[in-house]
């Protein structure tokens, strides 16, 4: 009797999770082992500001209870980072110094929150939200009725910023050009989006760059953010939402193509056939534009995923997507965005 | 356990050489000082060098607690290969603590990541990094967890940095200021990290009551009986899991005026204690099944002669050399009935450390007044197992000041002299006008050889016996739990009571009626307590860690009425799950109508 096929995943986000159900669903004996640098199963990143609301039970958080990972047969291995893929040799190598082998590799890394240049130095004074542990941080150290201020402000990052205003915090928008990233604006539409905001609360910046981050080392909820005029904005924490630059260091050795993501045919393979990939770490090639593209949101990023399990079985489908892309504010003043809709 | 609060557990894996014990160690002593109830066991491999597997288990509880759960709630890797058979003893939402810098590349499923299920908490660090960051060796990794524990779960630093010094402070200051530098490293790592798990560590019971609790094992409970007791002979021949005792009465009983021989061999160690025991002198010996086998003839020299001794005996697998580094109760056939003849002795099963301390206080007035060897029956679970205990300031085991005896008008003294209590003056050689004889022969009032009389001094010797379940001071037996008529009675003695007592209390919070009673006396059996029990309880449990149930047996065969057994030999302590589902499964049965036939 043959050992079952092995599929790994990387990454344990949307695209991750909907791959390894779909594996699960397509094949009962395959091997699934699911690799991610998370600490817990898999939640929608999307949720993470309900910390402010109270949410601070991660377990109320997951999409499926620990026990679904049994069940459905799937290894998680959480805490785990990917160093190398060597893809000759069909072998994943982890931080820890443990290879694992693997017939067919789905690589969902997603990105990371892209932050400007100017400010990389600062990194270490700016809170997160990329995790549950980020935000349960982000909570702790902000105190209550504070004031966070958000350079950037893509998608994510507004959505925080509402949820701040609700929950009895102040925020402040240092704008950019990715603010309302993935959404590409129009100047009237931003115009629009920022008057929206400010009659909520939101304290913005337009046209302002920021050159610096300082925070007192005695009393670590007094920021500040240095913009190029010299203008200081004084606050409580600060953090930065500026987009996301796909995770693909790990992959500079298994010899597939690679631009600002991994390229990928329309059915998600990479140029070596035993590697796919999907969501926010992978560019499709679309026929008609004869160019790589980024489908960033969530709902695109769980189509990719199912889409590659499939194809990682046997299928030979392409990538379609009819989801909206839409920003724009109510009558009530509400901002609403089709890439919150969950 | 039977009531809120912080009740958690703490395993640490390692490879002997890891510092695992020692780390075990300083865990238990610093949760102690803290004041929280502590009970530990350290598991360690029988070769005596390599490179086995070590446990330590540590329960720590702001109530009493009285054996270790069957899942921790922190597991700590000091080796993966040996930890990750370990790793679904981890309860839900618990923590696994590991390195995350392997020195070498191992092949899938070679780290211990790969073994955490999901609804674990992975924490993974350099823990060897940290180490050798800290004092440039990879050596105190076993005490950069401790910091990384204590940061993590916000323990009180001061006591793990006192315990440090203490266990360090026979070595150069540069030692103990190393491992003082890897505490302190853990801690910052383990402060930095956004606690996962649910692993709760609430405030401790009594932080003054920890400064008086002492950290004993079974075996060191009883060298510290055996002191408080005026010990002054001990002969002995080293064998696991009884050794430590010898070992710290070679230390501690020299100094205090005492005699202190290893022997060749067991026979010549129990010959010696009861020629110690003759003299007077207050005699004991420590050993395991295989040498209580051998002792077997000379116990019988013990009964006959009416010579007072002490013989500890901690059991583990048997027979033969079986398993010498895990714990089984099989040896109770052996204590109760093991030698030639109709050889009654008296058979004391602590049931904890502090019953150890205890027993092993007054084992030697009892030996005394009964004028026959005393059993200690314990086992390597006991031996070996960790409890905070607070001695007891009215506690007082001094030999007593022996009464003169007084001859009677013209008559000879007689040693064995038929009394109503069956119990004979006891001269000591050497005391004037007293002189007789002893023998391992059937033998008269004076001494002398008679075997016409066999029949009336063995009544004698058995008859004396039947006093000693009434011993003023000492719980032969006890119950707990529900009064009067009840569902199901669990009946337990030595380590085992433990698990029947969390048993017990689990039973109650179902709603079953259950109570238990735990026997210390072995021999003679308490009967009139059994019967009262066994009145009460519509079925009786008896969960033991032998295949044969010994004691079952015994206490079937005195009373004469059945018992359902729970016989374990996996050299293992038995599981409070297996000993709820058992009772469960009785509390049914004991509700269910007879049957017309019935």
């Amino acid at each position: 009797m043959s050992d079952p096929i092995h599929h790994v995943i990387i990454g344990s986000g949307s695209a991750g999770f909907g791959a390894a159900t779909t594996l699960r669903q397509t094949d009962a004996d395959c091997r699934i082992t699911m690799i991610t640098m998370d600490g817990l199963p898999f939640y929608h990143r999307y949720d993470l500001p309900q910390v402010f609301r109270g949410q601070h039970d991660w377990r109320e958080l997951l999409d499926e209870p620990p026990s679904y990972y049994d069940e459905m047969g799937i290894q998680l291995r959480r805490r785990s980072r990917v160093v190398d893929v060597d893809g000759s040799k069909q072998l994943v190598t982890l931080a820890h110094q443990e290879n694992v082998a693997y017939d067919n590799l789905l690589v969902c890394a997603g990105g990371r929150g892209y932050l400007p240049e100017n400010l990389t130095e600062y990194a270490g004074l700016m809170h997160g939200l990329g995790s549950f542990e980020a935000a349960m941080r982000l909570y702790r150290d902000l105190p209550k009725g504070g004031t966070a201020i958000i350079i950037g402000g893509d998608m994510i990052g507004i959505d925080l910023a509402l949820t701040l205003l609700d929950t009895g915090y102040n925020v402040t928008l240092i704008a950019n050009a990715q603010t309302f990233w993935p959404h590409e604006v129009s100047d009237d539409e931003r115009a629009q989006l920022f008057k929206a905001l400010t009659a909520k609360g939101v304290t913005v910046f337009q046209d302002h760059r920021p050159v610096g981050v300082s925070r007192d080392d005695k009393n670590k909820s007094a920021c500040c953010v240095m913009l190029e005029d010299g203008t200081e904005v004084a606050g409580d924490a600060v953090l930065s939402f500026c987009g996301l630059t796909s995770s693909v260091e790990f992959m500079l050795k298994a010899e597939v193509d690679i631009e600002r993501g991994l390229l990928v045919t329309p059915e998600l393979q990479t140029s070596n056939k035993t590697i796919w990939a999907a969501g926010d770490v992978c560019q499709i090639w679309h026929d008609q534009e004869k160019a790589y593209k980024f489908y960033h949101g969530w709902k695109h990023v769980r189509i990719m995923g199912e889409l590659a399990a499939r194809n990682m079985s046997g299928a030979h489908e392409i990538f379609y997507t009819d989801v909206e892309d839409r920003i724009g504010v109510d009558a009530n003043g509400q901002i609403n965005s089709t890439f919150w809709t969950h | 356990m039977n009531k809120a609060g912080t009740d958690i557990q703490i395993a640490i894996c390692g490879s002997a050489g890891d510092g695992t014990i020692a780390s075990g160690d300083i865990m238990k002593r610093a949760a102690a000082l803290m004041g929280y109830n502590v009970i530990a066991f350290d598991v360690y491999p029988p070769e005596i060098r390599g490179f086995g597997k070590c446990i330590s288990r540590i329960r720590i509880s702001s109530q009493q607690a009285y054996s270790l759960k069957e899942q921790s709630d922190i597991l700590i890797s000091l080796n993966d290969s040996h930890t990750i058979p370990h790793v679904g003893e981890v309860r839900d939402f618990g923590a696994v603590i590991y390195d995350d810098h392997l020195v070498s590349t191992v092949a899938e499923g070679g780290h211990i990541s790969a073994h955490i299920n999901a609804a674990q908490v992975p924490y993974g660090f350099s823990i060897r990094q940290i180490s050798e960051q800290a004092t440039n060796s990879a050596r105190s990794r076993n005490i950069v967890i401790l910091g990384y524990v204590a940061g993590l779960y916000d323990l009180p630093n001061e006591h793990f940095r006192k315990i440090i010094e203490a266990k360090f402070a026979k070595k150069p200051q540069a030692v103990i200021d190393d491992n003082i530098k890897a505490f302190d490293a853990g801690v910052l790592v383990g402060q930095a990290v956004f606690k996962l798990d649910d692993v709760v560590v609430g405030k401790a019971g009594d932080e003054a009551t920890g400064s008086k609790a002492v950290m004993m094992t079974g075996n060191g409970a009883v060298v510290r009986g055996f002191m408080e007791a005026e010990i002054q002979s001990y002969f002995g021949y080293p064998i696991t899991p009884a050794t430590s005792i010898m070992e710290r009465l070679a230390v501690e009983l020299p100094p205090a005026g005492g005699n202190f021989l290893q022997t060749e061999d067991e026979i010549s160690a129990i010959a010696a204690a009861i020629g110690a025991g003759y003299t007077g002198s207050r005699a004991a010996t420590a050993t395991s099944g295989p040498g209580l086998a051998l002792m077997a003839e000379m116990l019988g020299l013990g009964v006959m002669a009416e010579v007072p001794v002490v013989v500890v005996v901690s059991q583990r697998g048997g027979p033969s050399t079986g398993l010498p580094t895990k714990t089984e109760q099989s040896d109770l056939n052996l204590a109760v009935f093991g030698g030639s003849g109709d050889a009654q002795r008296i058979v004391l099963a602590p049931t904890n450390v502090e019953g150890c301390y205890r027993c092993a206080g007054m084992a030697f007035d009892i030996a005394e007044k009964y004028q026959t060897p005393v059993i200690l029956l314990i086992d390597l679970y006991l031996s070996n197992r960790y409890e905070t205990v607070v001695p007891s300031v009215e506690a007082s085991f001094a030999p007593k000041p022996r009464e003169p005896l007084k001859l009677e008008d013209h008559q000879p003294y007689k040693r064995f002299k038929f009394t109503e209590s069956h119990i004979s003056p006891r001269a000591l050689p050497g005391e004037a006008g007293f002189m007789h004889t002893i023998t391992g022969l059937e033998h008269n009032e004076s001494g002398r050889p008679n075997d016409a009389i066999h029949m009336d001094m063995t009544i004698k010797r058995h008859e004396k016996l039947n006093t000693a379940v009434n011993y003023p001071g000492l719980n032969v037996h006890k119950r707990f739990g529900d009064e009067g008529p009840v569902d199901v009675g669990i009946l337990g003695w030595g380590s085992t009571f433990g698990e029947i007592l969390e048993t017990m209390y689990e039973a109650q919070a179902e709603g079953i009626r259950c109570a238990a009673m735990k026997v210390v006396m072995l021999s003679p059996l308490p009967v009139e307590a059994l019967k009262e029990f066994f009145a009460d309880c519509r079925e009786i449990l008896v969960p033991e860690l032998n295949y044969e149930g010994q004691f079952a047996g015994l206490v079937s065969a005195a009373l004469g009425k059945p018992v359902t057994r729970l016989n374990r030999a996996t050299g293992s302590p038995v599981v409070v799950k297996e000993i709820l589902e058992e009772v469960r499964r009785l509390s049914v049965q004991s509700r269910a109508p007879l049957s017309a036939a019935e």
